[in-house]
Parts: structure tokens; sequence; C-alpha cells
């Protein structure tokens, strides 16, 4: 019963509007119903851009799963932090940009600011995927500093920064930072089976 | 209470060194770029004139490291770059053509020699009407590290040349130059660096001096892209 997940992680986003920091709490097993949601449901359809920060799943893997999918991708822009930690054949693709880890946040930050200048004036939804991957390779510190400043920064620009969690694999210390750099935790939950 | 007078700011149009910078460099100022190889010094100087030219503001820019058919197809790669509006604006020179033209021998230097180069410069600012003007890099200008007196002699004739033009500079060098005595002849320098954290390479920018700016002295991390040279906060992780 997950077919209108997709279309209610947008409603959700609509609801709360431009310029507010958003924790999506997920579960591993709606991953892709989510991405599909946020991408298509909520980005093309509002004829929005959408840059898509992952340091959980490569880029590749992404594309081929919306192309599948039949995602509309137009707008869709990766900023893609793992598949040179892999150490395999990195296959250029316009809409992506590499960053060497997960790490290099100001790297990331960088990659970030650069997409929107190309971007203009068109609205944009930043998603971080994920939250736990992020924590797993830095300090929770530099996290905390990281987050603060680009979120503070994609609000000040009328983005839609949305930072994807699983809550029940996350530190505390993570759970608790995360509470305080965004404005709103919301939690998407799957539908009940009856 | 009087208010302090602010001095006119040539706005370099890179956003991130403008905001450090608190508008921009203060007109007519000389300022060296220094920095090891790779950390973004050409890059940075470059855009700065072709910023410039997309604002409307003719520079000049005399390259001593690149042939100027290299220099010339780095430029298409800048997303704000327009061949047809702006490339008329930006005049190229190698510093072997403007020897020539002045007729100076390779090898030879002194003081009627730094002479003949500011006088050849000024010509080509007057000629071009240039608001900017980039020469990278001054290391192969300046004669010998040895003469620091030639050193000053020339970056002072300079920079009273671009005063009295209306031209503000950038002048690209390698770090140890502006460790050295002419760091104090010039008016701001930004030095380019790599900071490597846990093994990652970052390439950094910070303005330790820029005379008539209240300034940012702290570091930042850049980027090189086709949409110029981005600046984003160092982060200390709670250091």
């Amino acid at each position: 019963m997950s077919e209108d997940l997709h279309s209610r992680v947008a409603l959700k986003l609509e609801a709360v509007g431009p310029s507010v920091s958003i924790g999506l709490e997920i579960k591993i097993e709606s991953y892709f119903d989510i991405v599909r949601g946020l991408i298509e449901d909520f980005a093309s359809k509002n004829g929005m851009n959408c840059i898509y920060v992952t340091s959980s799943v490569p880029s590749a893997t992404l594309n081929s799963a919306l192309q599948a999918l039949e995602v509309d991708t137009e707008g869709l822009r990766f900023i893609d932090c793992v598949s040179h930690t892999m150490m395999g054949a990195i296959h250029r693709v316009d809409n992506t940009v590499y960053v060497e880890n997960p790490s290099m946040l100001e790297n990331i930050m960088l990659k970030v600011e650069y997409f929107l200048r190309l971007a203009g004036d068109k609205k944009t939804i930043v998603v971080f995927d994920s939250a736990n991957s992020f924590a797993i390779h830095n300090d929770p510190k530099i996290l905390s500093e990281f987050f603060t400043i680009i979120l503070n920064s994609l609000k000040a620009r009328e983005a839609y920064p949305v930072v994807l969690m699983i809550p029940d694999q996350l530190k505390v210390e993570v759970k608790e930072m995360l509470g305080m750099v965004c404005d709103v935790i919301m939690p998407i939950e799957q539908d009940h089976q009856p | 209470m009087a208010k302090a007078s602010e001095r006119e700011r040539c706005i370099t149009g890179i956003e991130g060194l403008d905001n450090i910078l608190g508008g921009g460099i203060p007109t007519h100022n000389i300022v060296l770029v220094a920095g090891a190889a790779g950390t973004g010094k050409t890059s940075l100087a470059f855009e700065f004139v072709v910023r410039g030219a997309v604002s409307g503001e003719n520079g000049v820019l005399i390259t001593t490291v690149e042939s100027k058919s290299k220099l010339l197809a780095n430029i298409p790669s800048l997303v704000f770059y327009d061949e047809k509006t702006v490339g008329k604006r930006i005049t190229i020179m190698t510093l072997k053509d403007l020897l020539e033209e002045a007729g100076i021998s390779d090898g030879v230097a002194g003081e009627s020699v730094m002479d003949m180069l500011i006088s050849m410069v000024e010509k080509m600012v007057v000629t071009a009407k240039a608001k900017r003007l980039v020469i990278d890099s001054i290391d192969t200008i300046l004669p010998d590290q040895k003469e620091e007196r030639l050193d000053t002699y020339f970056l002072t004739k300079l920079s009273q040349m671009l005063h009295e033009k209306g031209s503000t500079a950038i002048l690209v060098c390698k770090a140890e130059t502006a460790e050295g005595g002419i760091g104090s002849v010039v008016d701001g320098i930004i030095q380019m660096g790599n900071l490597e954290r846990k093994g990652d390479l970052l390439r950094t920018m910070q303005v330790p001096k820029m005379k008539g700016a209240t300034h940012s002295r702290a570091k930042y991390v850049i980027d090189l892209t086709s949409a110029g040279v981005l600046v984003t906060t160092l982060l200390k992780g709670g250091i």
C-alpha cells in the first residue's frame, strides 16, 4: 500500500513551504518511494530543480532506479559523495558532480552553491541523503556545523532543504543535533496494512 | 560624529571575495595573489578580468606563464563569458611580445629596463582604457629575487602609474614572493593555499592585508568551477 507514499511526501512538503529545513524520518523499506516523492511528485511536478546530495547510494544506482520508475529527471542534479570512495570507474554524467568522500563537507557546500548558481532564480529543493551516512564519515561537531551553515544558507535563498534520516539507526547525539538544526522533524509513516 | 569615508571599491565580481573584502578591492590598489602551484591563483586573476569585462570595465592581462592561445581556450569554459560582448573588452599580451615590442633583451635588468616595462604597461592600460590589470606572474618580471631593491622600485612605479590611470591591479606570484620585502610595498595580499585534513586536500583563500578596507582575515575554502571561483566557510568542527 505504499503506492501513494510518494505523493504524500510531496503534499507534506507543499504544506510546509520554502525556507524551512526539514528532517525527514523515513523507513529503509520505503526509501525509493520517498526519493520518488521528492524528485517527481514534489520537484518535477512543481517545476523545480532538485539538488540531490548522496552519501549513501551512488548516483548511477539512483539514476537507474529513477529511469526504471520512469521518473522525469530533467531538473535533477546529483552531488555524489559515494562513487569515488568505491574506487570504481566514474562515468561522467552531465547532471552529476563528484566529491571525493562524504567528509569533504566544505566541498559539498561549494557544489551545492555551484548548482544553485547554474539554476539562477529557479526554485530548488536540496536533499541530503542521508544524515545516517554523513554521521558515519563525520564527527558530530563538524556535522552539526555543516548542517547549521548550509541549512541556514539554503533557507535564506528560499530553497527547500530536506535531510533524510532513518531515526532508529541514528546515534542519540546525531538525532539531537538534527533536532536542533532542522526547523521541522517530519516522520513519514508507511500505510498500515489492514 | 563624522562618518569615516569609505574608499571607492573595484567590485571583483567574485562574490565570495567581495564579501570577504567588504565590497571589493579599494580602487587603484595593487594586490598580490600569492600561492603554490594549483591553488587557483590564475583562475582568480583571470576571473577578475573577465568579471570586469562583463560589467563593462576593460581589462589588460599580461601573461608570462601561458601562451595567449592556451589562455583564450580556457575562457569559454566560464558560463558567464560571452565572446561577442566581453571578448573585445579584454586585451591579452604575453611578456615575450611585450619585451620584444619594448626592444628589451632577455635577461637584461636594471632600473632603466624596469622603467621601459612600466612605460609599456602604461601604454597598454591607456590604449585599452583598462580599469583592471592582471600580470600572471610577476615572478617572471621581477628580475632577481636577490635584488629586492629593484623589485620594490618596479612595484612602486607600477603602483604610481596605476593610481594615475585609475586602474586596479592583481599581480600573481609564488607564496615566497609575497613573504619577502615586496609584501610591504603592495596594497593587498590574497593568499591561496592548500589545507590537508585527514588526507583530503582543500583549496583555501585568506586575505591578510588589504589597505583601505575593513576585511575578514579568516581562512576560506574555495572551488574552481565553470561558474567561477566559489568561496565558503572553513568548518572548524567545534575546535
